[in-house]
């Protein structure tokens, strides 16, 4: 089975109206590609997992989102004109809020297979106030009050990485966010990546190995897939510039007519992007790679 | 009046805050003012302090100043990168020191508000969330808050508690509501004064006067009836090598104590 495909088909075929969706990249290798994706589409009454990932505010803005689960976000309606656009159409989305550690928790959780999972964190806080997902409970053993944290199972889940294979041998490096206890954690995995390798590139380092081939449904190769954040020993990221660029009304939509609607795909994206900010942009954004030193594994005899 | 030293408050704020971590501690630092007084004492009194970052960065090289916790600059040449769950269980497993915390409001008993302002559902300012701060006071042995003071940014009681602080201020309130014990806010440092934590609640200990901070002011921007120190200091001033290590290694673009950030901040989606 060829697991191989285009951005287009990954997403039209595994991310359906109504799901439960983790992205991963925390600050750090977000699937931006796949999310311009899934705007261009417009697939809605998506609910969202993640942590920190800057172009997901555009899921709100277009109206996409019926919950968000988060720890930081943008939710004052005053100040954004993405929230404004969205409550405009009647679908500003509901946040539910934990601290970071326990969306991590949710995920682990989901990961495990589950019901949830006790942490001393959130206690003494107003967070079980607004969140359902969050509760005070006894240790069976001694008493002592814990707050259990209700396991998050995505329906699907999308990660950016360095490299892959063919299989879905996803291989991630750097911080790593919530990623690995996300994307475990969903049932249905799509993978995009900078490059698709030989799968002995992979069976020489395998711990590098985030996810395994057979938990992968989808794999869509997307060099700077990540942008306008930075992928670890692959380019630096433009987040602040990307804040500056959709901050206002006209900002935004222009962004979306130029960017999003107003092309087929992340190549595409790439192309008008030089073009918008000049040909110097994405230069600028490359990084002086420091190699590792190589491990070895090895063969008997 | 001649001699009066041109000290910028936002300067003797980082410099004071900086102080609080002792040399060989972890610290986990949030983003933005933290971050530069973790890079500052990291340059100065404590070489070994090993800087944790939520986002799974744990390092003890120094680092060009982030403008967000996760960066290339952040990541490059760390001891460890793992991810956001190893990070908070190295907290919740009590092997973090210092804890490092901004705040939008903070109250007399070192609850941190970084929700809302007003009702929950009807808000009068809407803060972005804690992220991951509650992790941060909730397992780190100390944690120092640093934050720009003013009457609305100190109320007596916040209206949401997002970070525990002592609660009612009543002794046991922490253990009582399950956190882990020996833990909670020791210390807030702001642009006016540095203040402790006695009995459950906050108590000024010195006054930044090299800027010109009065008694008057401090109180002027607080909104209950505080507690002084019965022995209260003029804060220790900035020597001149802390002063420059901040202006020309740590921050020489002003990111943070300049206001830069501040700018970009208006923009945020």
């Amino acid at each position: 089975m060829n697991k191989v495909m285009s951005m287009k088909e990954a997403i039209s075929r595994y991310i359906k109206p109504g799901q439960t969706i983790f992205l991963g990249g925390m600050q750090h290798g977000e699937p931006s590609a796949a999310i311009h994706e899934i705007v261009r589409q417009r697939i809605d009454h998506l609910k969202l997992v993640s942590a920190l990932v800057t172009t997901s505010n555009l899921l709100i803005g277009e109206g996409l989102l019926d919950v968000v689960y988060a720890a930081f976000i943008m939710q004052d309606v005053k100040r954004s004109y993405l929230l404004q656009k969205a409550q405009s159409m009647g679908r500003l989305p509901i946040f539910i809020e934990y601290s970071h550690f326990g969306i991590s928790l949710a995920l682990m959780a989901g990961q495990m297979g589950v019901p949830f999972l006790p942490t001393r964190s959130h206690l003494g806080s107003d967070l079980f106030k607004c969140n359902a997902g969050i509760r005070v409970f006894e240790d069976p053993f001694t008493g002592e009050k814990l707050c259990a944290v209700k396991a998050i199972v995505p329906d699907a889940g999308i990660i950016h990485v360095q490299r892959c294979d063919e299989e879905g041998n996803a291989q991630r490096w750097g911080s790593m966010g919530i990623d690995a206890e996300g994307i475990n954690a969903s049932r249905t995995v799509i993978i995009t990546t900078e490059k698709i390798v030989d799968r002995d590139v992979i069976r020489r380092d395998p711990n590098r190995t985030i996810i395994p081939g057979f938990r992968v449904s989808a794999i869509v190769e997307q060099s700077w897939g990540a942008h306008p954040m930075h992928l670890a020993g692959c380019y630096s990221d433009d987040m602040w510039g990307y804040y500056a660029e959709i901050g206002s009304q006209q900002g935004y939509e222009n962004y979306l007519n130029n960017l999003v609607y107003g092309v087929s795909d992340w190549n595409e994206y790439l192309k008008k992007r030089a073009e918008m900010k000049g040909n110097a942009y994405f230069e600028k954004l490359k990084i002086k790679p420091v190699a590792s030193d190589p491990i070895f594994t090895g063969m008997e005899g | 009046m001649s001699g009066m030293p041109s000290l910028d408050p936002a300067d003797q704020m980082i410099i004071s805050a900086a102080r609080q971590i002792r040399d060989h501690e972890a610290v986990y630092v949030g983003l933005g003012l933290p971050m530069v007084a973790a890079l500052l004492a990291k340059y100065t009194h404590a070489p070994h302090c090993t800087i944790v970052i939520e986002n799974g960065i744990i390092r003890t090289a120094p680092f060009p100043l982030p403008a967000s916790t996760d960066t290339v600059g952040s990541q490059t040449f760390a001891d460890n990168l793992g991810g956001l769950f190893y990070v908070n269980c190295l907290g919740q497993a009590g092997f973090i020191d210092l804890g490092f915390l901004g705040a939008g409001q903070i109250d007399r008993y070192g609850n941190i508000n970084d929700t809302v302002i007003g009702d929950y559902h009807n808000p009068i300012y809407r803060f972005q969330g804690g992220g991951g701060a509650n992790d941060v006071i909730s397992f780190c042995k100390r944690t120092v808050v640093v934050i720009r003071q003013s009457r609305r940014r100190f109320p007596e009681k916040v209206d949401f508690i997002t970070c525990p602080g002592y609660l009612d201020g009543k002794p046991g309130s922490r253990e009582a509501a399950g956190l882990p014990p020996g833990t909670g806010p020791a210390a807030v440092i702001t642009n006016l004064g540095c203040y402790e934590f006695e009995n459950g609640e906050m108590v000024l200990k010195s006054i930044h006067t090299g800027c010109g901070i009065t008694l008057e002011r401090i109180k002027e921007e607080t909104g209950w009836d505080l507690n002084i120190a019965a022995c209260l200091n003029d804060t220790e001033p900035p020597t001149a090598e802390e002063l420059r290590i901040l202006h020309e290694i740590v921050d020489p673009e002003r990111i943070w104590s300049g206001g830069k950030r501040a700018t970009l901040k208006q923009v945020e989606g």
